[in-house]
């Protein structure tokens, strides 16, 4: 059950927006959309919500065809958006009604949602008189505050400040908790790399890579080496025609092609008796992942 | 149906908390009153206690001319009261009186030779002063029948002379044509702003949620006809209590402030009847449904707030094409082309509720521009909700009309 996209395409004029992707996600979790700026994470996005018809293929929630009346759903868009003029307590009880909350649960889910985001004290301000970061809170409560089923989000932590972007990662893991089905696009590796158990990649509409986070990083092999000495080591790599990637006060960070020439290199340095205080092979980040997948 | 009556009560608390909103109604209904107390003001100003007080002229016959007849000038009702003395009265006595405020000015009534000169004495003259027309008429009547009963005619021989004589106007067409016409064209000028003006806040208000970015958390969230009808219906509510009381304060302030007789003569209070309400208010709503619905659909292909101006040009110029249409015809209310501007459906929202009000519309006339201008609108509605729930979303370059229509 869950989120299940098949063959689904989208052509705007001549331009392939989205071609042919597929996407299962039958288990609660967060799933990553990931891909550079104009690839088609915004119109899949739109497509799974019903605002965009698709052009061909089929997008069920529990086996149902997704409607907005059908599946109870969150947003987070991308661009971030609040009525300037209209106070944050009335904008906010306007989509929850808007979402079939009533007025009392409404309010109740207001207050809990303003203390743990710590926007307590801006709701009966005007949304203008908000800083960027405390709106994009406003418009995160506007999409969780009807507790959706399945949560959309669209770059959530573009632009929050290292404190706002924990409170908001608390609040996504509490979320996980609870069941909820995530689809979250962001740019920072980092973030989807803490959070998303599958993944997909698109490049220009098109999926380049998609699965299970670990197990795609299982299939690289291991291609840095990062090592930290008291002493320089510079020969004894360049001996292992090894390549010095950087170096700042002999920490090493060298490109490898396996871990049997890292293993080599350790030896050497254990032979020479040259006090290693850091050793470690990594294999790709998801950061070079998608540079690889996606990079011109 | 929740999610309508939601987005209309949003919609309406929205519009009435905003600032700018009841700044301007606030100065709509000062102007209102201060433009009806304008004559009592002015009244104030030149410090006249009493307003129905009559001036007084002073009329000196020292040489008794007019033997004793001057005194009728009274009982004529010319708006004025006549003090008749035959005493010689100087020129700088007369000059006293004025300047104490005792009387308005002076007649004084001399003969040169065979002929009567009359000199009329004011404060100050300009070029626009005259010798009132009905007082010089009055003083003539006057002595042309003390000079005719000096003839010793008969009664006969006198009416004879003095005929009376009765105007009365009549016109060939069957209908009659009730009321000022040019307070009527005023009439419709105010509907016209009013029905204009608020479906131009729809187009202002869809702009400015697809500028705000926010439009792509409402579209998740209801449908398009929920957010286009809605917003229409509550901006037009809002718009509607607005206009009603502008026209009661406005009804009050003509009541209250203007003399009946004036008023009358202006505009005939019969002619605003309950079922003439009941007709304007729905072809407010009409007219403003058409005009919105016009609106919301060229402010829902802006990106810019900037383009906003351009976008709604053309319903700018269908609206005063509509408007002249209907306004110019009135002049000829029973001319052909105004039966048509009644039933034309972007003119009759401004015309036919006149013609109601003016008593030459046929019911069936009526009938006829209802089911047109509904017909209109259910058109206008389909089309908008299409192009709107295509166009909202796009953010990009300018794109036609058309081409949202096939997206």
């Amino acid at each position: 059950m869950g989120l299940v996209l098949k063959g689904v395409s989208k052509n705007f004029g001549s331009k392939k927006a989205v071609d042919n992707i597929s996407i299962t996600m039958d288990k609660p979790g967060v799933y990553g959309l990931l891909g550079t700026n104009g690839a088609g994470k915004t119109t899949t996005i739109r497509m799974i919500l019903g605002i965009v018809e698709k052009d061909t293929g089929e997008i069920t929630w529990n086996g149902k065809k997704v409607e907005r009346k059908s599946v109870n759903f969150g947003y987070l868009p991308e661009e971030r958006g609040v009525y300037p003029k209209t106070k944050v307590y009335d904008q906010l009880i306007y989509f929850a009604r808007l979402k079939g909350m009533s007025r009392q649960d409404a309010d109740e889910k207001i207050k809990e949602l303003s203390k743990e985001l710590k926007v307590e004290e801006y709701l009966n301000m005007p949304a203008e008189k908000l800083s960027k970061g405390n709106q994009q809170k406003v418009q995160f409560m506007t999409s969780i505050i009807h507790n959706p089923d399945l949560v959309i989000l669209d770059e959530p932590f573009s632009g929050l400040d290292p404190v706002n972007t924990e409170i908001l990662k608390n609040i996504i893991i509490d979320l996980v908790k609870q069941g909820k089905y995530i689809i979250m696009s962001a740019h920072q590796m980092a973030t989807i790399e803490e959070f998303c158990s599958d993944i997909v990649i698109l490049n220009r509409g098109k999926t380049v890579l998609q699965g299970n986070l670990k197990d795609i990083k299982n299939s690289y092999k291991a291609n840095r080496l990062l090592v930290s000495t008291n002493t320089k080591i510079d020969d004894m790599i360049s001996d292992l025609n090894l390549t010095i990637e950087n170096n700042v006060d002999n920490k090493y960070t060298i490109k490898i092609d396996n871990e049997d020439i890292a293993r080599k290199l350790l030896n050497t340095l254990v032979e020479k008796q040259i006090e290693i205080t850091k050793f470690e092979i990594q294999k790709p980040t998801l950061n070079d992942i998608f540079i690889e997948k996606v990079g011109e | 149906m929740n999610d309508l009556k939601v987005v209309i009560g949003f919609t309406i608390k929205d519009m009435v908390q905003r600032k700018s909103f009841i700044i301007s109604t606030v100065i709509i209904l000062l102007f209102i009153i201060l433009g009806f107390n304008i004559p009592n003001i002015m009244n104030a100003i030149s410090g006249e206690e009493n307003s129905n007080s009559k001036e007084k002229i002073l009329v000196v016959d020292t040489n008794n001319i007019y033997e004793g007849t001057l005194d009728e000038l009274n009982s004529l009702d010319l708006g004025y009261e006549f003090e008749v003395v035959t005493d010689n009265i100087e020129f700088n006595e007369i000059k006293q009186k004025i300047e104490n405020g005792e009387i308005e000015s002076s007649i004084i009534i001399e003969k040169n030779d065979s002929n009567l000169k009359i000199r009329y004495i004011v404060e100050s003259m300009t070029s626009y002063t005259q010798i009132p027309e009905d007082l010089s008429n009055a003083l003539n009547s006057a002595y042309s029948s003390l000079q005719i009963s000096k003839l010793g005619l008969t009664q006969e021989q006198l009416n004879s002379l003095n005929p009376n004589i009765e105007f009365t106007m009549e016109q060939t067409e069957e209908e009659e044509v009730k009321g000022n016409v040019i307070i009527i064209m005023l009439l419709s000028l105010v509907l016209f702003y009013a029905i204009y003006f608020c479906a131009y806040q729809v187009s202002s208000s869809i702009t400015t949620e697809k500028t705000s970015r926010i439009i792509e958390t409402l579209v998740t969230s209801t449908s398009p006809t929920n957010i286009v009808v809605g917003k229409t219906i509550g901006i037009g509510l809002v718009g509607l209590a607005q206009l009603c009381i502008i026209v009661l304060t406005a009804l009050i302030c003509a009541k209250s402030f203007i003399e009946p007789e004036i008023l009358n003569s202006v505009l005939d209070m019969s002619m605003i009847t309950p079922s003439l309400g009941i007709i304007t208010i729905a072809y407010f709503i009409l007219g403003y449904f058409t005009y919105a619905m016009l609106y919301a659909l060229t402010g829902s292909t802006v990106s810019k707030p900037e383009d906003i101006q351009s976008a709604n040009t053309p319903v700018a110029f269908v609206a005063i094409i509509g408007f002249y249409l209907s306004y110019f015809t009135m002049m000829n209310p029973t001319s052909n082309l105004n039966v048509f501007a009644s039933i034309f459906p972007i003119s009759s929202p401004f015309c036919m509720p006149f013609r109601v009000m003016m008593g030459i519309a046929e019911p069936s006339e009526i009938i006829i521009s209802f089911i047109v201008l509904i017909l209109t609108i259910i058109v206008i509605t389909k089309l908008t909700i299409k192009i709107y729930s295509n166009a909202i979303l796009n953010y990009g370059g300018k794109i036609k009309i058309r081409e949202f229509l096939h997206k």
